[in-house]
């Protein structure tokens, strides 16, 4: 009874803070793209409410719910409906024969249901998390969480340094929001909450492609996404690896659809989602970071200057971003200890200036490259890159600054992620061996989603519908 | 929807579209040659090796706070050490001897030392010992 209130109490949450920003639209797409913002904004909602209730020791937690739930309410109330959504005309909608259509469309169902089966059993067999990190980083967070009571600090103890204590609570402190209600620690709720996050990233970039691009695209964006063995099994790992990677792509798809609806309350949403990648994981920090200059960078490198306008979208971003932001900064400076990625100036600076490691890391990247994923036989992140050069350019994309934003974000995250292994105090290689493909993991569902947003497939010169 | 003319899409990319769905359907395969099968769906052995082993112990001890811990030693007895903390959280188990109360548990891979300064209190079987140390800074 009390979890089908929380249930309620979440999904109202996340509701009212997407339609703050988004339009409710008609189709189909536009309904399944609000129910993966509405699920997936309302446990990032939870977390930070679970958090609020437990730093000023607040007893009764769902009266908490309700006031922030009605706080919200009024504010949906006081501010007008936001813009509805045009077509733009930069994307013509990607369309195949019939016979490539037809075997799309029954290779994403069969592989879809696969990769339901898949998690689904996955999460009964490991019902605690399948690999150390669930039970020794996220599910015990949750644990001192939920458990600690007034002593939740505990668990951030100096003395557990192993249990990573400077990770953001997005997941556990959801996960303990939800046992508050239930009022036991049931396996259960952080499989369940994995599982939503992988499948609303899959729901995600389907409805976005389809926005974007039409039915085939998505299914063919979909395809590729389920088919990942890495993806799936991660899915029901309860790692936090699944959650970020869907804040990645959520950003990204409102730094598009501020493109069309031309709303600051979109942008601000695409910070909102930003500062919640940055709540899950520390590598969400850097994300954010990267989505800032991104926006910025095409102009400083295209020797424009930044005007107006420009300076007002970063500035809305931001206004969204910043109380996670802000939440975040106060998690790492009075709660969390520090990490153990950055020690003193001079060892980082002599590893920053020993070129091997910058050749072993480049090797990795290139190996994972065609790895991570764990894809049998052909490597999928090879058969795009061939599909890349086979396909036409659209000219029209050069000017489309979602994109350039988009694709200068993955890759100052992906410069970062970098960075950090050149200075990990950690051993290279095993830091190497045991995070990257995560890593890559993290940003694969934007990656697929700017792919196949860009991709043009038609003989001859492009003409944009 | 109107639907791409089969000619319009040029013979290279056919051929490269057939190539990405059939890479995807071999991972697909993949996927299911390691998804658990239906026939055995059994849990793993995480909650036996956490909550279930210390169920008793747990009830001997403060619910918060901190407590030592000693067990087998080397980079395989981490995932105990790990399970250990996970299953008695909120309480904080310390890798270390210098609390006042410290929990032995040896899963049977290594045979326990003499742990000098250290009184045993109360024994739960399965290679669980709590201890006192009365020389606990």
């Amino acid at each position: 009874m009390w979890l089908a209130v929380a249930a309620v109490l979440c999904t109202l949450l996340g509701f009212l803070i997407a339609s703050l920003a988004l339009d409710q639209g008609k189709s189909p797409a536009d309904f399944l793209l609000h129910s993966c913002f509405i699920l997936c904004l309302g446990v990032g909602g939870f977390s930070v409410l679970f958090l609020i209730a437990r730093v000023f020791n607040l007893p009764h937690l769902f009266k908490a719910d309700l006031l922030a739930i009605t706080l919200l309410g009024a504010i949906r109330l006081l501010a007008r409906c936001p813009r509805k959504p045009s077509n733009r005309g930069l994307h013509e909608k990607l369309t195949f024969p019939a016979g490539i259509h037809r075997l799309l469309t029954v290779s994403f169902v069969f592989s879809a249901s696969v990769a339901g089966y898949s998690a689904v059993t996955g999460a009964i067999v490991h019902p605690h998390g399948d690999g150390w990190d669930a039970f020794a980083i996220w599910n015990l967070h949750a644990r001192f969480l939920f458990l600690g009571g007034a002593r939740w600090r505990d668990g951030y103890s100096t003395l557990i340094p192993w249990s990573h204590p400077d990770y953001p609570p997005l997941v556990p402190a959801a996960v303990a929001h939800f046992w508050s209600y239930l009022g036991n620690d049931s396996p259960a709720i952080p499989a369940v909450l994995g599982f939503v996050f992988a499948l609303s990233t899959v729901v995600l970039l389907c409805s976005a492609l389809t926005r974007m691009r039409g039915g085939d695209a998505a299914m063919l964006g979909g395809l590729t996404l389920v088919s990942t063995p890495f993806f799936v099994s991660q899915a029901a790992a309860q790692y936090a690896d699944i959650p970020l990677s869907f804040f990645f792509l959520s950003t990204l798809v409102l730094l598009y659809e501020y493109s069309t609806s031309g709303s600051k309350r979109t942008l601000a949403l695409a910070g909102l989602c930003a500062g919640f990648a940055a709540w899950t994981k520390n590598e969400g920090l850097l994300f954010l970071f990267s989505a800032v200059i991104g926006q910025i960078l095409p102009m400083l490198l295209g020797k424009r200057p930044v005007g107006t306008r420009k300076r007002r979208e970063v500035f809305a971003f931001l206004i969204g971003a910043a109380p996670l932001l802000a939440l975040d900064l106060w998690f790492k400076h009075f709660i969390a200890p520090p990490g153990d990625l950055f020690t003193t100036p001079a060892s980082m600076i002599s590893k920053a200036m020993t070129p091997l490691r910058y050749l072993v890391i480049l090797k990795w990247f290139g190996k994972q490259f065609l790895r991570f994923g764990d894809w049998w036989l052909i490597p999928v992140t090879l058969v795009l890159v061939a599909l890349y050069f086979l396909s036409s350019r659209n000219e029209k994309l050069r000017e489309d600054a979602a994109l350039h934003a988009s694709l200068w974000t993955l890759v100052l995250t992906l410069v970062g992620y970098f960075a950090i292994y050149v200075i990990t105090p950690n051993e290279l290689y095993w830091h190497l061996r045991f995070s990257l493909n995560r890593l890559l993991l993290q940003v694969w569902p934007s990656g697929l989603f700017l792919f196949f947003c860009s991709v043009s497939l038609r003989r001859g010169p492009e003409v944009s519908k | 929807m109107n639907r791409l003319p089969a000619d319009k899409l040029p013979a290279k990319l056919k051929v490269a579209m057939i190539i990405l769905v059939c890479s995807c359907l071999f991972s697909t395969a993949r996927i299911i040659r390691y998804a658990p099968k239906p026939w055995n769906l059994a849990p793993d052995n995480i909650a036996q090796r956490s909550d279930q082993r210390f169920a008793a112990v747990k009830q001997a001890l403060p619910s918060r706070g901190v407590i030592g811990y000693v067990g087998e030693t080397g980079e395989s007895a981490l995932p105990d050490y790990y399970l250990t903390q996970y299953a008695l959280a909120p309480l904080v188990v310390d890798r270390s001897v210098n609390h006042d109360l410290v929990l032995e548990n040896f899963t049977g891979k290594q045979i326990p030392g003499s742990l000098a300064g250290l009184q045993e209190i109360q024994e739960f079987g399965k290679g669980i010992i709590l201890l006192r140390n009365e020389d606990a800074r």
